[in-house]
């Protein structure tokens, strides 16, 4: 997987993206929010869920679920 | 210290000309604090909202059509010259643009007005209908189209393209049709208004990304500015729009400069498919409407220009913060219909 795309993104805390080379914009939880920065600091994908299930007090497999469902939306607008 | 510059395209209206969005950007520029400018508004019917834009622009006259031909144009910008001491004529417009280059260095040395524009060769090199060998150049790709000097061209060619596809002016105007019959009614109304070639141009399902910027004439551009256009009106025009830092897109305009060695105001406009790739739908010769969106976020190229042709000390960078929405708006003004019959009788005002 490709992040290049990704470091470029301006991310703010209530979960506003901007993508400078394209204008576009989106929207994401708090969830999101923590998924990006932590692949924008260059943690791979498979030591997310583990953060993601610290942080919101969730089950391991809805940790896996949630952060490969929004990779899966990453790819989808390619942004990964 | 008096600096007089008269800009045309001051109609600000649905689809609106650069001349106010240029005047602006002057206003509100550096240079404004140096000297005393005075602005001169060059237009082309008496309904033009720029001629009673007093808070901007000084003073306005009317212009005779460019189709009255190049004597009655000069005529006309001696009589300006006279009153008012023209330093520098920003033309805004595409269809005036080949008298202006006519008449550019018989302007400068009778009258010592400046002017940055293409050459005759420069200004056919951007043309819709030579795209392909422009594109080739600038390494984009662009969109099928057929350019057409007849009705039966027309036909042949939309039924080749097939729909959806675009249809558009020699100068202005682009229509997307849905159908054969659509495309109909759009070449239809084109041909009434500005005459042939009509183009008809694949249909390229994207984002639209522009590029305004100002080339020397040697090869260089002195300042480049990229957005994305977010929302338009039904006519295509641009509503609000976002700065971005598009380096491909930034790169092709960069190339088309140096290729064509570009002078003066341009628009580069682009579609980039989902798959990234950049398709040239066209050049604009001039500055575009939303050349103040530049000039707001820090590349006013109207104030480049001008420092250019007066010989004065210019910035040439592009750097600019992306991020930056345009917000276009509507607005009204009152005024006596004694301007209105000053502007319709005298033909100034």
């Amino acid at each position: 997987m490709e992040f290049e795309r990704l470091k470029s993104l301006a991310i703010s805390d209530s979960g506003f993206i901007f993508d400078p080379a394209s204008g576009h914009s989106y929207t994401t939880n708090g969830t999101g929010v923590s998924i990006i920065t932590a692949l924008k600091s260059g943690a791979n994908p498979g030591d997310i869920a583990p953060l993601i299930m610290e942080e919101y007090q969730v089950s391991p497999d809805d940790a896996e679920r949630d952060v490969a469902d929004f990779l899966d939306g990453l790819r989808k607008l390619m942004l990964i | 210290m008096q600096l007089t510059i008269a800009v045309s395209g001051i109609n600000a209206i649905d689809n609106p000309g650069p001349g106010t969005g240029i005047v602006r950007a002057l206003r509100e520029s550096a240079l404004a604090a140096e000297v005393d400018l005075r602005i001169i508004g060059l237009a082309y019917d008496s309904m033009e909202p720029g001629i009673y834009m007093h808070d901007i622009i000084d003073k306005s006259y009317l212009m005779p059509y460019p189709s009255a031909g190049r004597d009655s144009f000069l005529n006309r910008i001696a009589h300006i010259h006279e009153r008012e001491n023209l330093s520098v004529i920003i033309s805004a417009l595409d269809a005036e643009l080949p008298l202006y280059i006519d008449v550019k260095d018989m302007l400068r040395e009778r009258f010592g007005i400046r002017m940055l524009i293409p050459d005759r060769t420069m200004f056919q090199l951007r043309d819709k209908t030579r795209l392909k060998e422009l594109a080739e150049r600038i390494g984009i790709k662009v969109p099928e189209y057929t350019v057409c000097g007849s009705y039966g061209d027309f036909t042949a060619a939309v039924e080749s393209i097939g729909c959806p596809c675009m249809v558009k002016g020699p100068f202005y105007e682009a229509f997307k049709a849905y159908s054969p019959a659509e495309a109909d009614e759009h070449f239809h109304k084109i041909v009434n208004k500005w005459g042939y070639p009509v183009i008809v141009q694949s249909f390229i399902k994207g984002d639209e990304y522009n590029v305004i910027g100002c080339g020397d004439g040697k090869g260089a551009d002195f300042g480049l500015f990229a957005m994305r256009k977010m929302t338009v009106t039904n006519l295509g025009k641009v509503w609000n729009a976002v700065s971005i830092d598009n380096k491909p897109v930034l790169e092709a305009a960069r190339s088309m400069v140096e290729h064509l060695h570009w002078s003066g105001g341009f628009e580069l406009e682009t579609m980039v498919d989902a798959k990234g790739d950049i398709y040239l739908i066209e050049v604009n010769p001039r500055f575009p409407a939303w050349v103040y969106m530049a000039a707001a976020a820090g590349i006013n190229l109207p104030e480049r220009m001008v420092r250019l042709l007066t010989d004065r000390v210019f910035e040439k960078h592009s750097n600019y913060s992306s991020g930056k929405l345009m917000i276009r708006f509507t607005g009204e003004m009152l005024r006596d219909i004694a301007d209105f019959e000053k502007i319709a009788t005298v033909g100034e005002l």
